[in-house]
């Protein structure tokens, strides 16, 4: 438990144009301390920084040292390096539920650390969601779960509304299924000009579109037991998706090499009618200096696969601190402040999810009164996806290493380098030895 | 002892320890994990022996044989390459009388780029939608964008053009140098017997080359791998693996599945390719300059 001097003041906080639910906060005097932290950094994520670091040093006098700052596949690589050294100098960590289980337990219990009304300030759900083994390694700093982005004029013009009706045999309206995506796609794709949509094609991004997709079709990637079952109907039938819109060249030929920043710029340079992203690039797509579909984005939750469930592959950036921490308390302070309802406000008008639902509540409520109907619709659409579709890839430490098989077999498929059951064949056998390798069966 | 402290030992020490320190331990240290199932992210598996198992399961894993193979075959294609071009700019460099060192500092440009910044670089170039390539290509018609960095043959020439873009300059200068340093007499004399230049450059630049030929090849043999922050950066070994090279598939074994035993393993597998290659220079390093002395 922490000592002494860590206090516990319930305010209501008041910041900005708007005032939140009553939260606990967690100051105390931290004066001579420096704690070392490591963060994920880019232009996204570091403006919380700028704002917090001196906040929190102004109210408890303690110091902050960033020792790294850097995207977040290399401060996984950073990190694993240090725990095979043993060198873990450093109290506070970005972490993500997705990377979170692979770092076994250099992270701090933080159920022993955070006091329960704290805890209560945030979503249950991702709470659990960050708990590794019955520990709650990290603190939630916002969510991310992906929704269907549109240029609203193609729905709107009358010659496509005629023309995909005749072809198409429905009307044409923002898609609620995956098959629907599908036709819509290669109907708007005018190559190389113009593209339906896109995908991120490689690494752990085109593994968790699959694993989404999967899912939304009614299947799994594993048994109860962690026995891969992807290569089932469901499985052909999501990795056959993919397929079916590269040969229709409705996305760009280089898909495979996409990743977020590709896929993002792309929808933003006018040349892609359907765009699955994160609530993140919402704020960036309608700024008229940034992109050129501003002011002509829909947004409809991510739609349905054959199983009848909406994709909802979902995620929570956070914040751990290390288990040889030597001022735990100042760094719980600390990862209070980071995750708090000021810095998740301040986020939250960036566009990203928060993971309190006072903030919920009260970015809505700007929103309203400020009158911006596009972000309104925003924070809305991913509200509701994220308490309705949301869920979270297998939260084991092999998660990273199975994605690192899975993905060069769709991609070969893909490619029509392989048969769709053949590729998933050859994952499957591949995953099933990391899974035998980690002792599960 | 005395004779110990006042021998020639005492002065070799401090080079032994710095070397034993730096190179020796960590060499024996990765050689062991090799043989363990090491994951940097569960410390105590270093401590596990599993013999040779490690060597096993890559004997028969096609995957990274066919790696193996790429890296060959990239390997000798790019060096040949990049001395083909490296010898021709210093040959036409060593013709010119004015703007000699000038142009020399051009040359060396190229690899003042560190090489993420050249994989960045040629991924714009050759991005198939946004990129310069295709649309320079756009401007005589070839209305279809090229899938660079996706097709095999291609993807693997795309990387190929940045890192000979990247290292020529290391064989121009090189070559430049054994250039300077050939002497005019032979040149001469040939010349006056009636050589045409194809006859002088065959018969007596290019085997008073032939030892900075070799260096060259053997200085680049040993630090092409430098070349894994391009196509880490163009392609990562992808797709569908298509791009795959012994140095891609170690990193993302070690340090992103964290699996360091298995990608040691893979290391010393392929440290025999690089000693290969060394032996085979050196080899006909000595050859050259033997021949040189006789002639």
């Amino acid at each position: 438990m922490l000592r002494l001097f860590l206090s516990l003041i319930l305010t209501v906080s008041f910041f900005g144009s708007f005032s939140a639910k009553a939260e606990t906060e967690l100051w105390g005097d931290y004066s001579g301390v420096t704690l070392r932290v490591k963060l994920i950094g880019g232009g996204q994520y570091e403006g919380l920084y700028n704002e917090v670091i001196p906040w929190w040093e102004e109210n408890t006098g303690g110091k902050i040292e960033i020792v790294t700052q850097k995207n977040h596949f290399e401060l996984d690589k950073e990190i694993k390096k240090d725990i095979a050294s043993g060198n873990l100098d450093f109290c506070v960590a970005s972490n993500h539920t997705s990377f979170a289980s692979q770092y076994g337990n250099i992270y701090t219990d933080l159920n022993n650390i955070m006091p329960a009304s704290v805890l209560a300030d945030y979503t249950p759900l991702i709470l659990e969601h960050s708990t590794v083994d019955g520990r709650l390694v990290q603190m939630p700093r916002h969510s991310d779960v992906s929704n269907l982005y549109y240029q609203k004029s193609l729905y709107e013009d009358a010659d496509n509304k005629a023309n995909f009706k005749a072809k198409y045999g429905y009307d044409l309206t923002p898609p609620e299924t995956w098959d629907q995506v599908k036709d819509q796609a290669i109907f708007f794709s005018n190559p190389p000009d113009f593209y339906g949509t896109q995908y991120v094609g490689k690494e752990e991004a085109i593994a968790g579109r699959f694993y989404e997709l999967v899912i939304a079709n009614g299947g799994a990637l594993f048994d109860e037991d962690y026995r891969p079952i992807f290569n089932s109907a469901a499985g052909v039938e999501a990795l056959q998706w993919f397929i079916d819109l590269y040969n229709a060249k409705a996305v760009p030929d280089g898909v495979l090499n996409y990743l977020w920043d590709d896929t993002g710029l792309g929808f933003a340079s006018g040349t892609i009618a359907m765009n699955l992203d994160w609530a993140g690039w919402a704020g960036f797509f309608n700024d008229p200096e940034n992109s050129k579909v501003a002011g002509d984005i829909g947004l409809v939750r991510a739609p349905m696969g054959s199983g009848g469930l909406r994709t909802g592959w979902s995620g929570s950036h956070s914040f751990s601190m290390t288990e040889s921490c030597p001022d735990k308390e100042a760094a719980a302070s600390f990862l209070w402040a980071l995750t708090s309802n000021k810095a998740q406000m301040i986020e939250a008008r960036g566009g990203l999810s928060p993971t309190r639902p006072a903030i919920w509540d009260a970015i809505i409520a700007e929103k309203k009164a400020e009158g911006d109907e596009f972000m309104l619709m925003v924070f809305e659409t991913f509200k509701m996806s994220l308490a309705e579709d949301a869920f979270t890839p297998p939260l084991i430490p092999e998660w990273i290493e199975f994605t690192n098989v899975l993905y060069p077999e769709l991609q070969a498929a893909i490619l029509g380098d392989k048969s769709p059951e053949d590729a998933l064949a050859i994952a499957s056998k591949k995953a099933t030895e990391i899974m035998e390798d980690a002792g599960y069966f | 002892m005395r004779k110990f402290l006042n021998g020639p030992w005492v002065l070799l020490m401090p080079t032994l320890i710095i070397l034993t320190c730096v190179v020796l331990l960590p060499l024996l240290l990765s050689l062991w994990t090799s043989f363990t199932p090491f994951k940097l992210t569960k410390p105590d598996t270093l401590y596990r022996f599993v013999g040779f198992r490690n060597y096993e399961r890559l004997i028969g894993d096609i995957d990274f044989w066919i790696a193996f193979g790429r890296t060959v075959l990239f390997l000798a294609v790019a060096l040949n390459l990049e001395l083909v071009f490296g010898l021709g700019i210093a040959l036409l460099i060593n013709k010119i009388t004015y703007g000699q060192r000038t142009l020399r500092t051009l040359m060396m440009f190229p690899m003042m780029f560190s090489p993420i910044l050249v994989g960045f670089q040629w991924k714009y170039i050759f991005n198939d939608n946004i990129g310069l390539m295709n649309n320079f290509l756009r401007e005589f018609g070839v209305i279809q964008p090229i899938p660079w960095l996706v097709d095999g043959i291609l993807a693997n020439t795309s990387i190929m053009a940045a890192e000979i873009w990247s290292s020529t300059s290391v064989f121009a200068i090189l070559l430049l140098a054994g250039l300077l340093g050939i002497p005019k007499d032979p040149i001469e004399a040939a010349k006056v017997d009636g050589c045409n230049s194809w006859q002088v450059f065959k018969n007596i630049t290019l085997p008073f080359l032939m030892p900075f030929v070799f260096i060259a090849m053997t200085i680049r043999s040993l630090d092409v791998a430098r070349a894994y922050d391009i196509v880490q950066m163009m392609t990562g070994g992808g797709p569908a693996k298509r791009t795959e090279l012994l140095w891609t598939l170690i990193s993302r074994t070690g340090y992103v599945d964290a699996k360091m035993g298995m990608a040691n393993a893979m290391s010393y597998i392929s440290i025999f390719l690089s000693i290969a290659f060394t032996f085979f220079f050196f080899y006909k390093l000595v050859e050259a300059r033997q021949r040189l002395s006789y002639e």
